[in-house]
């Protein structure tokens, strides 16, 4: 299972919390550039209708293929309290013919996205990772040298870190913990509670910007 | 990585496998002086989809295999065999199978016995029982070569040692024989340079033989 907040920021601002990351980080960050493709079961196949996504790491030398299955989140009145989901997530690396698997066993293609951006991980209390990217989907299939941006301007930005049964607790809190350093640039929130930009953004950016020269650390 | 042939015992018509020729298959290995070198196990299991409406047409395969090796205990490897599709995974892509709900593990082969360490080659003997049934269904070895990854430039040798083997069985009179059935790997996409991709893929060779001896 995972622990998961999102919150979406101005791309005119990624700069500022690229150089906020990097210095609450210490190392470089990490590039991102991953195809992905959503799959849903074809009609009639399995006792339930299921979503099967395929992400290719299209920034390694030789692409890498995993599997990721994101399951419902954690239910009940302690779950509605605490402001990080609680969810299902399991990934599995795969060969390069992922795809044409998934498709023979009658999965069919949904939608797809090229998402752009970098990432940085932390160890706070649990095994953080912020992704920041833009999602950008392709004119033509599997086209990812002609993506276009979905939402120019607006970037996603995305607090995950792994979690299990017996310690969820202390992962939320992690993550709760770490979002408030985050607070003056971006609101961060279950996926699909939408909080929008902070009014604090610009001034938090433009602060960030001047105490490192506009450079990251 | 090695390379291995993985060959099965094929009974006489009319005649069926027992442990008394196991025992006796193991004898061999020994007598051509192979050493025990611990256990070894894999394991094939048949997923069947699931259907929401059974009488409905559905696009997809009878079955697929998922099969776990000894050699690569963190992977697991599925097979379309219509479609020739190998997938190398985690092992966690089983739970993934398994929440999508859209196929079922059905029921599970065990190929399990003694490997025995003979010079440059290693040999695996081993029954194959259903998990959970200790009945016998069928006998199976794997001829390994350690110094060779390809496929072709071991071919001479490999045939050498199985000769070599099937005339040390044939002393025994034992009523059957093992055979090695030649799969075509370029079929599934694999090369020449030998990987645990292509002992999946032999596997399911191997269990769609035994199959077929058992309805025949």
């Amino acid at each position: 299972m995972e622990c998961v907040v999102q919150g979406i920021i101005e791309a005119q601002h990624v700069d500022a919390l690229e150089i906020l990351l990097q210095g609450l980080c210490g190392v470089p960050k990490e590039r991102l550039r991953i195809h992905e493709l959503c799959l849903k079961s074809g009609a009639n196949l399995g006792t339930v209708s299921s979503e099967v996504r395929l992400l290719c790491d299209l920034e390694q030398p030789v692409p890498t293929w995993t599997v990721r299955h994101v399951g419902g989140a954690m239910k009940g009145a302690g779950a509605e309290q605490i402001s990080v989901l609680v969810r299902t997530m399991l990934e599995s690396k795969v060969s390069k013919n992922a795809l044409r698997f998934f498709y023979a066993l009658g999965y069919k293609l949904d939608h797809e996205l090229l998402r752009v951006g970098f990432a940085f991980h932390f160890q706070r209390g649990a095994r953080i990772t912020v992704t920041v990217t833009s999602a950008n989907k392709m004119l033509k299939l599997h086209a990812t040298e002609e993506a276009v941006q979905v939402t120019p301007g607006i970037q996603l930005v995305e607090v995950t870190a792994p979690a299990a049964a017996d310690n969820y607790h202390d992962v939320v809190a992690a993550v709760s913990s770490f979002c408030e350093y985050l607070a003056p640039l971006l609101h961060l929130s279950k996926p699909g509670i939408s909080t929008g930009v902070v009014p604090t953004a610009a001034a938090a950016a433009t602060s960030l910007m001047s105490t490192t020269g506009g450079k990251a650390l | 990585m090695p390379l291995k042939w993985i060959l099965h015992w094929q009974p006489n018509a009319g005649t069926t496998v027992n442990s008394q020729i196991l025992t006796e298959v193991s004898q061999c290995a020994e007598s051509i002086n192979g050493t025990k070198d611990g256990r070894w196990k894999s394991t094939i299991t048949y997923y069947k989809p699931m259907s929401r409406d059974p009488n409905a047409p559905g696009e997809y395969p009878r079955d697929f295999l998922g099969i776990s090796l000894q050699e690569q205990p963190n992977k697991y490897y599925c097979i379309i065999r219509g479609q020739k599709i190998v997938l190398e995974a985690d092992s966690s892509i089983q739970m993934i199978m398994e929440k999508l709900q859209s196929y079922k593990s059905r029921v599970s082969l065990n190929f399990e016995g003694f490997q025995y360490k003979l010079g440059d080659f290693k040999v695996r003997v081993g029954k194959v029982v259903v998990s959970h049934n200790e009945s016998l269904r069928g006998i199976v070895m794997e001829v390994e070569y350690l110094p060779i990854s390809s496929l072709e430039k071991s071919r001479q040798i490999m045939e050498e040692f199985v000769d070599i083997w099937q005339e040390t069985i044939s002393r025994k009179s034992l009523p059957g024989h093992f055979m090695h059935i030649d799969t075509n790997f370029t079929e599934y996409g694999l090369s020449d340079h030998y990987s645990s991709q292509h002992t999946a893929v032999q596997y399911a060779t191997v269990m769609a033989q035994l199959l077929a001896t058992v309805r025949s």
